[in-house]
């Protein structure tokens, strides 16, 4: 696992003013605190509790999160492609660590 | 009496019931709406648990209503794994400049944080069409609950059987 490396799907081909389906994933351990290893030592907790999501400049969206979102976290929702710009989450989690993912909003010529 | 007299009164009391709803509904939120946009309110929705649930849904929504509509929480019946149990909910609630759906709260009862996600959306945020996963503990209720920008808050509920838990 390679913490912190996420992904964002977009559809293949987007027009201005659409309403698309944003998929994003990032790989996180999301530990709760509860478990215990395989020596019986707990598990500290470990988890993304902050997600903001800009288009552009405008943060169009945040998160919180807590440890009871899964292992390596996906999300999925809607998002009106008003204007071509990069769409970036930027995850943080309680180890005060920050993982950025952009991927570019751009509309199909033609 | 023929069945015509009878499904005239039926329709009668249907109408009679809808206006007191909807007069019901008014009062709450001090606004009108056609009849037809008024969920019936339900009153069958999963009791308040615990105190936690009960301070998270004190702390985020004070003393307003939670209405049962607008919104569909779609969940397995059975969830074979706790830790990775799929959640989509989706609202017909308006996303425009004026009116838009500012925040998504899922509430898991019985888990140890029962606040397991929220999120803030702004009218740039599409129609309501989350889909995520989550954990769970055991065997319980689900709420998913849509926070309009005008304070309105609209839910629904399920309930999700786990055997194995997802949270330790």
């Amino acid at each position: 696992m390679e913490i912190g490396k996420g992904k964002i799907v977009l559809p293949a081909t987007i027009t201005k003013g659409e309403v698309i389906r944003v998929q994003a994933v990032v790989q996180h351990p999301m530990d709760t605190g509860f478990f215990r290893d395989a020596n019986a030592e707990i598990i500290p907790p470990y988890f993304i509790n902050a997600v903001t999501v800009t288009y552009g400049d405008v943060e169009v969206a945040s998160f919180e999160w807590t440890s009871g979102v899964s292992r390596d976290p996906m999300i999925v929702f809607q998002l009106k492609a008003e204007r071509e710009a990069p769409l970036t989450f930027t995850y943080r989690d309680n180890r005060g660590a920050t993982y950025q993912t952009t991927v570019p909003v751009a509309f199909t010529t033609g | 009496m023929s069945a015509d007299t009878r499904s005239n009164r039926r329709a009668f009391l249907q109408s009679v019931g809808l206006v007191g709803a909807a007069l019901a509904l008014e009062g709450w939120t001090g606004r009108t709406r056609p009849l037809s946009a008024w969920p019936a309110i339900g009153p069958d929705d999963p009791e308040i648990p615990n105190e936690q649930v009960a301070k998270v849904m004190k702390e985020r929504f004070g003393d307003r209503p939670i209405q049962r509509g607008h919104v569909t929480l779609d969940m397995p019946a059975v969830a074979e794994d706790g830790r990775f149990v799929p959640v989509a909910i989706e609202a017909d609630l308006p996303m425009s400049a004026d009116e838009y759906v500012k925040g998504v709260y899922l509430i898991v009862d019985h888990n140890p944080d029962p606040l397991v996600m929220v999120l803030h959306f702004t009218a740039t945020i599409g129609p309501v069409a989350v889909e995520t996963r989550i954990k769970m503990r055991r065997t319980c209720w689900i709420r998913a609950i849509c926070e309009t920008s005008n304070g309105a808050l609209w839910a629904d509920y399920a309930k999700v059987e786990t055997s194995l838990n997802g949270c330790g």
